[in-house]
């Protein structure tokens, strides 16, 4: 009889189990590019590149001012 | 680096002297461009470790050559072109890809898959596996058109640019890259 219940209670946590994975929410993209961009936004960048970026270019001679100028006078 | 990356230009000390500007400036473009230039390494090269070394490599030559950018181009065009080519190298070098002939691309133009039909995903976590996976098995200028093409700050022409085409052959192209996609997509549920 006790194992009767177990099959039981087995049973209905499967069956429940299944029914929620039908209801799972579907995620839909009309297109390529837009799952593409879904996929981008929920891609972090790692946070050690900026840090070895300011390593790396500490040992670089800086720009010049000219490229900086050029940007604000197109804006 | 990262203070100042949200630290608005306006916001900073006039004393700064001509270095630091350029530096700041360069911040406020790793800012706003360094997702997409990461996300285009990873999915192009597949390999997470060397997407990184990639993009530190492509924004360390941006910070190096800043005075040769004579705003022809977009700041974004012209990191996509250096992250482009450094790709390519790193692919060549190590020649760890597929070369496809063009008797593959027969196989590309027969494949079956509606691009119209939208895609339906049930887990997102396991979304960028599975269109890694697809990516992985796309010719690598498949793969670059399509992930080019997702980004919207690019215009078809722009595309073309970058990867020495018209932009009326990247849309010919386009119609076979997102038909071979969409099948390889399908493969990875």
């Amino acid at each position: 009889m006790k194992r009767e219940t177990k099959l039981n209670s087995e049973q209905q946590q499967e069956q429940t189990a299944q029914h929620q994975s039908q209801q799972k929410p579907v995620t839909e993209f009309a297109t390529m590019e837009e799952m593409l961009r879904f996929d981008t936004a929920q891609t972090p960048v790692p946070t050690g590149i900026a840090e070895r970026l300011q390593r790396s270019s500490a040992d670089c001679p800086k720009p010049s001012r000219s490229w900086w100028q050029r940007l604000f006078e197109r804006y | 680096m990262k203070a100042l990356m949200n630290e608005p230009l306006a916001t900073r000390e006039n004393s700064e002297t001509q270095a630091d500007w350029a530096w700041s400036e360069f911040a406020d473009l790793y800012a706003e461009h360094s997702r997409a230039i990461y996300y285009l390494a990873l999915r192009f090269l597949s390999d997470p470790q060397k997407a990184e070394d990639a993009t530190h490599d492509v924004f360390l030559k941006a910070f190096r050559k800043m005075d040769s950018f004579r705003g022809e181009a977009s700041w974004r065009t012209w990191l996509y072109r250096i992250a482009i080519n450094h790709c390519r190298n790193l692919q060549q070098t190590w020649n760890e890809r597929h070369m496809f002939s063009n008797a593959d691309e027969a196989v590309w133009e027969n494949a079956v898959a509606k691009t119209d039909s939208p895609f339906q995903i049930l887990e997102t976590r396991e979304l960028g596996e599975r269109i890694q996976t697809a990516l992985d098995n796309l010719p690598p200028e498949y793969r670059l058109l399509l992930l080019l093409v997702a980004d919207e700050q690019l215009s078809y022409e722009e595309v073309g640019t970058l990867t020495e085409q018209s932009s009326d052959a990247v849309r010919g192209k386009l119609h076979r890259a997102r038909k071979a996609f969409a099948a390889l997509f399908q493969k990875t549920e």
